[in-house]
């Protein structure tokens, strides 16, 4: 009753995160992935893109980028519009425009791995067969499963024009560029300079600079293991020297037709079966 | 200001229905669909079936299977578990259990549009072909459209444990051996006299009995127009006489690779055939 107490004047005051209930504008535009597929350095670089004057760093972008997880409801409704909204959910129809980074799930599992030791969610020495197999499953997350929200967003909106998939792997090989993209996506005239200039405040070194100064205002490494960085290896394929081949099948086995349509190479199993046809699935007829 | 206190309060004094927010609990089954597919039908045939001494009725079905976006929180939180708890929502991986009803999209969108005139949403004039459209959309409903919400469901659940695809028209042809079908899935002990009681005290035309006194008893038909029914025909395939061909092809247009995958005929399929395995690598279970 108590936190009933206080959850209601929360409410009422509005700065309850609204989560679910997020109110959203025909003008929003979300930044969605499953987690740990590179969410936080795509808010930063939309940020220093969008803002290229304001000091980005963790302890404002939750209220450049907002994330309804992390950011109050009256916060994010005093935000200039249109809005670039991050969200971790799966398909939500309410969402008018998305941008989707998806990342190859051998790597993310790696990467959940070691934010769940810095979260103190697991202790070091907490078997990756054990983490692979929940992950398997869906069960590192409140998410779904890596499977389960990727393709969600692909059977309902890929190849719509209100929609943007984005992966991981092309921005780290060519960040310029696939900037670029999202300038054209959102609207924003940038030139070149702009766009390498965002591309540059946003590097993994910088933002490692940034974590250390500014670690305790973040909502996203405040109360974690400080030992553990929050921007890791900020690179792709390292599953190839980290993971082990019974883990690499594990979650090949899962997921093989989605993996392979991405373009994430199957080196476990011959092959995927029938290719999955994301595209003509639902046609929004928009 | 005042709206939000009172929104607060009754986020305090649980009775807000929770929607999306639902607390789910590990033992909890979900029967989903995509509004206007045979929910409450599926309702009164689970609700008779669980409970065989009570008298199931509009007045109290909402409490044997609640629903998240009617029932306040306070009483989903009561309901005894283990719970099966109604829902329209696309997908949600909290879900631990579910039952999906899926329903052939032309006649979804011939009884959303007179459910809808029921609810007043829209006028009796209002003109079939722009509804369609909206409907194809998605702008019919709060959940997104029938393709993408049938679609969330098979791309991450079909043909993995815990999850049972119903086809409404199967529904109608054998009542008794669907109905056995979530008895098993739910892991209730079943005879076939307690089917067939539960299927006939779910009866269409009991429905619309009850329907005519309890109108104002229950969350869907509560202030609507009385001169329209909630339970109407009851029926597969409507769409044939009263859907004009060039909207059931504006539904194929969108969907015939989903509405071939589950087994309806399309009007399309002379026009431009469509493979049928299509879908085989994309959804993981057998065909319905």
């Amino acid at each position: 009753m108590f936190s009933r107490l206080i959850g209601g004047s929360k409410m009422l005051l509005g700065l309850h995160k609204p989560r679910r209930s997020l109110k959203i504008w025909p003008d929003d535009i979300f930044l969605v992935s499953f987690p740990k597929s590179g969410n936080t350095w795509t808010r930063f670089l939309i940020a220093n893109l969008v803002f290229p004057d304001a000091p980005v760093g963790f302890k404002n972008i939750h209220k450049l980028v907002p994330d309804p997880y992390g950011t109050s409801k009256r916060d994010m409704e005093r935000m200039a519009r249109p809005r670039i909204i991050k969200s971790h959910e799966c398909f939500e129809p309410r969402y008018p425009r998305v941008m989707y980074i998806v990342r190859d799930p051998r790597d993310v599992v790696i990467s959940q791995y070691h934010y769940h030791r810095k979260c103190k969610k697991i202790e070091d020495g907490y078997p990756m067969e054990k983490f692979v197999d929940r992950f398997v499953a869906g069960d590192t997350c409140p998410h779904g499963s890596w499977g389960e929200n990727v393709g969600t967003w692909l059977t309902a909106r890929h190849n719509d024009p209100r929609f943007l998939l984005l992966k991981y792997e092309d921005m780290v090989a060519d960040t310029q560029r696939e900037l670029g993209r999202v300038a054209a996506f959102v609207g924003i005239k940038a030139d070149s300079e702009r766009i390498a200039k965002a591309v540059e405040r946003s590097s993994a070194d910088r933002m490692r600079k940034l974590e250390r100064a500014q670690a305790d205002e973040c909502g996203l490494t405040k109360d974690s293991r400080k030992d553990l960085s929050f921007v890791r290896a900020a690179k792709s394929g390292s599953w190839q020297k980290d993971l082990s081949e019974p883990l690499v099948a594990k979650i090949e086995d899962a997921w093989p037709q989605l993996m392979v349509f991405l373009g994430y190479k199957l080196v476990t199993r011959g092959t995927a079966g029938q290719p999955a046809e994301f595209s003509s699935l639902v046609s929004s007829g928009v | 200001m005042l709206k939000r206190f009172i929104v607060g309060a009754e986020r305090v004094l649980g009775f807000h229905a929770p929607g999306r927010n639902v607390a789910v609990f590990p033992d909890d089954t979900f029967l989903v669909s995509y509004p206007k597919s045979g929910n409450t039908w599926a309702r009164f045939l689970i609700a008779n079936l669980l409970h065989p001494q009570a008298d199931i009725d509009f007045s109290n079905v909402n409490r044997m299977i609640p629903g998240i976006e009617v029932t306040r929180n306070r009483d989903l939180i009561r309901t005894p578990r283990p719970r099966v708890v109604k829902s329209h929502q696309y997908f949600d991986p909290r879900y631990p259990r579910v039952i999906y009803i899926v329903r052939d999209p032309r006649d979804v969108v011939i009884s959303q549009y007179h459910f809808q005139r029921k609810r007043k949403v829209v006028a009796d004039q209002f003109p079939l072909s722009e509804y369609v459209g909206r409907f194809v959309s998605g702008q019919t409903s709060f959940y997104g459209s029938w393709g993408e919400h049938v679609a969330s469901w098979l791309a991450t659940r079909h043909g993995r444990p815990g999850f049972l695809l119903l086809r409404y028209e199967d529904m109608v042809e054998d009542t008794p051996r669907e109905l056995s079908k979530i008895a098993a899935f739910l892991g209730v002990a079943s005879t076939p006299e307690t089917i067939l009681q539960a299927v006939e005290r779910s009866s269409a035309d009991r429905m619309r009995t009850l329907e005519k006194s309890q109108a104002q008893l229950f969350s869907s038909t509560k202030n609507t127009r009385q001169d329209i029914a909630f339970v109407r025909a009851a029926k597969a395939g409507g769409w044939r006489s009263s859907l004009p061909e060039e909207h059931a092809l504006q539904l194929d247009e969108a969907w015939a690779p989903l509405i071939r995958w589950l087994g309806y005929e399309t009007v399309l399929a002379d026009k431009e055939p469509v493979p049928e395995d299509q879908h085989a690598g994309l959804f993981v279970g057998e065909r319905p």
